[in-house]
């Protein structure tokens, strides 16, 4: 299992780098997993809105939302989204805004 | 972690009947001609090297026969008089929980269920069927992967192994009809629901409708310029991915086949139509009437059977000058090796993009991308996964292509991610993709 440190403390990623426990995280933390695992040294407001929206969406769901969804919700563009995260929807923006890794071919 | 935890959990807690039972499942499982190839292996070491496991990482438990030991071991101390009276003699060993743990490790990681040892095997050992074997003994004991389990359960009560809900389904295909509409300047081109009736029922992978949607939308170009009378299911069945292919439960493979089987009947259509996946096609193609013990009185093809045949008859047209860089083609293994689909998307490429290249080797011993087999979704086994995918890496550097195009979304997923490991600095598409960038529409054009 890999881990990160965060402010001094160990933070645990699964194998894929997702974070073990989702309920820790917080915005702070989202930009240190964009460096760490997106490669990502900075991040604009369109990331911000992708992120916030993935991570309201789980918080009141415990789920992923669709990516339709994520373009309503945040007005980013679809190939927008896949522009700012080069990793996609699920393993980029889904794990910078903390989610668990999503079932199925991802 | 969680996931090892309750794993390990589940093996400790095995009693003398669970595993009686799972030795009685494993023997029900095996044929004649099967518990035979369990005596065969003469030693010659050829399927080592037909490994991606193997190549990437050269050590003796990656080797295919290897794997197979510890079952063959199982076989002969539970199923045989010699390994019975004389264990040590025949290298027999009983289905104790260490056998367990190594039957786990080698059969769900360290295995893709590709077969390219198999058809490199100087027996030619069925390995890919005896793996199965064993995987399905080990799901009959409970003892699947959890994440792997996981996405078999969104299947069993969603219909789809992403648990994605109707509405959303039907919001997203809305959605990219509006886009599909936009882009062809065409207010009748449509992404029909629950059409009864039409002559191709399609079916798609979750994660196009649920994070990559462009494929979809190609896919619903081409029927388009073809003008095809096609459909979608509305409700279940418009999934075509099945992890009963993967965590080898026969009885929930079958049930989860029933939903496009189901969607067939309700809406009369003729041909199912498996859209760009490999597990999928094999599954439903090759898999679906022996789950069900069923005759389909439909046939089954792949899209890439429908773009070709869509190009022989000129029902549509490409200009391959519109897809001017570099193409190479990844063939997933359920798709080409087992599924027996190698030239289709051949002849489709050559026609839609200018500058085609094979890589080496490919067709039926094309390598593994390392992500076949369930392996995307056991995260426990994500470093061995990458690591094995590096001969796909080195495969698709020396084609010096810019685009690898792959009929499998689960392929294009794991290519994603070589392509961030290794650097790869490549574009990945589905054929789908590449076919609509190609298109000529002045047909239509003049028409409307």
């Amino acid at each position: 299992m890999a881990t990160i440190d965060f402010n001094g403390a160990t933070v645990e990623l699964n194998e894929e780098g997702f974070l073990v426990d989702p309920n820790i995280w917080n915005e702070e933390l989202a930009k240190v997993l964009a460096k760490h695992e997106e490669g990502l040294d900075e991040l604009t407001e369109e990331h911000w809105a992708v992120i916030k929206f993935i991570r309201s969406y789980y918080e009141e769901k415990q789920s992923a939302p669709m990516v339709r969804a994520v373009c309503k919700g945040s007005g980013i563009r679809l190939q927008q989204v896949y522009d700012l995260f080069p990793s996609g929807p699920a393993k980029g923006a889904c794990k910078l805004a903390g989610l668990p890794k999503p079932d199925g071919c991802v | 972690m969680p996931e090892i935890d309750e794993l390990e959990n589940r093996i400790n807690a095995l009693t003398e009947a669970d595993i009686e039972s799972g030795l009685a499942f494993f023997r029900s499982k095996l044929k004649e001609a099967e518990a035979s190839y369990l005596n065969s292996c003469v030693r010659c070491g050829l399927c080592a090297n037909s490994c991606h496991y193997y190549r990437a990482t050269p050590e003796l438990e990656n080797v295919p026969v290897r794997k197979l030991g510890y079952i063959v071991a199982t076989f002969k101390a539970s199923f045989t008089s010699l390994g019975r009276i004389a264990p040590g003699l025949v290298n027999a060993k009983p289905f104790t929980r260490e056998i367990i743990r190594c039957w786990i490790d080698s059969v769900f990681g360290r295995c893709s269920l590709c077969g390219r040892c198999s058809i490199n095997c100087t027996i030619g050992i069925p390995l890919p069927s005896l793996f199965r074997a064993a995987r399905a003994t080990l799901a009959s004991m409970d003892l699947v992967p959890l994440d792997l389990q996981a996405t078999v359960n969104n299947s069993l009560k969603y219909g789809n192994n992403m648990a994605i809900e109707q509405e959303e389904w039907i919001e997203t295909v809305e959605w990219i009809e509006e886009e599909l509409q936009a882009e062809v300047e065409d207010q009748n081109a449509k992404l029909p629901l629950d059409k009864i009736g039409a002559k191709y029922l399609f079916t798609v992978n979750p994660r196009e409708a649920k994070f990559f949607p462009l494929s979809l939308q190609a896919s619903a170009k081409v029927f388009w310029a073809a003008k095809e009378n096609w459909t979608m299911a509305k409700d279940v069945g418009w999934d075509l991915t099945n992890y009963g292919l993967f965590n080898c439960n026969d009885d929930q493979a079958g049930t989860i086949f029933k939903n496009m089987a189901t969607a067939m009947d309700r809406l009369k259509c003729e041909t199912l139509v498996i859209g760009e996946c490999g597990h999928g096609y094999q599954s439903a193609r090759w898999m679906g009437p022996e789950w069900l013990k069923a005759h389909f009185p439909y046939p089954v093809v792949s899209f890439l059977e429908v773009m070709d045949e869509y190009l022989e008859q000129d029902k549509i047209k490409v200009d391959k000058t519109k897809n001017q860089q570099i193409v190479t083609l990844h063939d997933p293994c359920n798709l080409v090796r087992h599924g027996g689909i190698v030239e289709p998307q051949r002849r489709v490429l050559r026609q839609s993009v200018e500058h085609f290249v094979e890589m080496s080797p490919y067709g039926h011993e094309n390598f593994c991308c390392g992500g076949g087999g369930g392996q995307l979704s056991m995260s426990k086994y994500t470093a061995r996964r990458m690591n094995a995918g590096g001969v796909k890496a080195r495969q698709i550097a020396d084609t010096m292509a810019k685009i690898v195009a792959t009929p499998c979304h689960n392929c294009v997923d794991q290519l994603m991610e070589l392509n961030k490991e290794y650097s790869l600095k490549i574009q990945i598409k589905t054929v789908a993709e590449l076919v609509a960038n190609a298109l000529v529409l002045t047909s239509r054009k003049d028409k409307t």
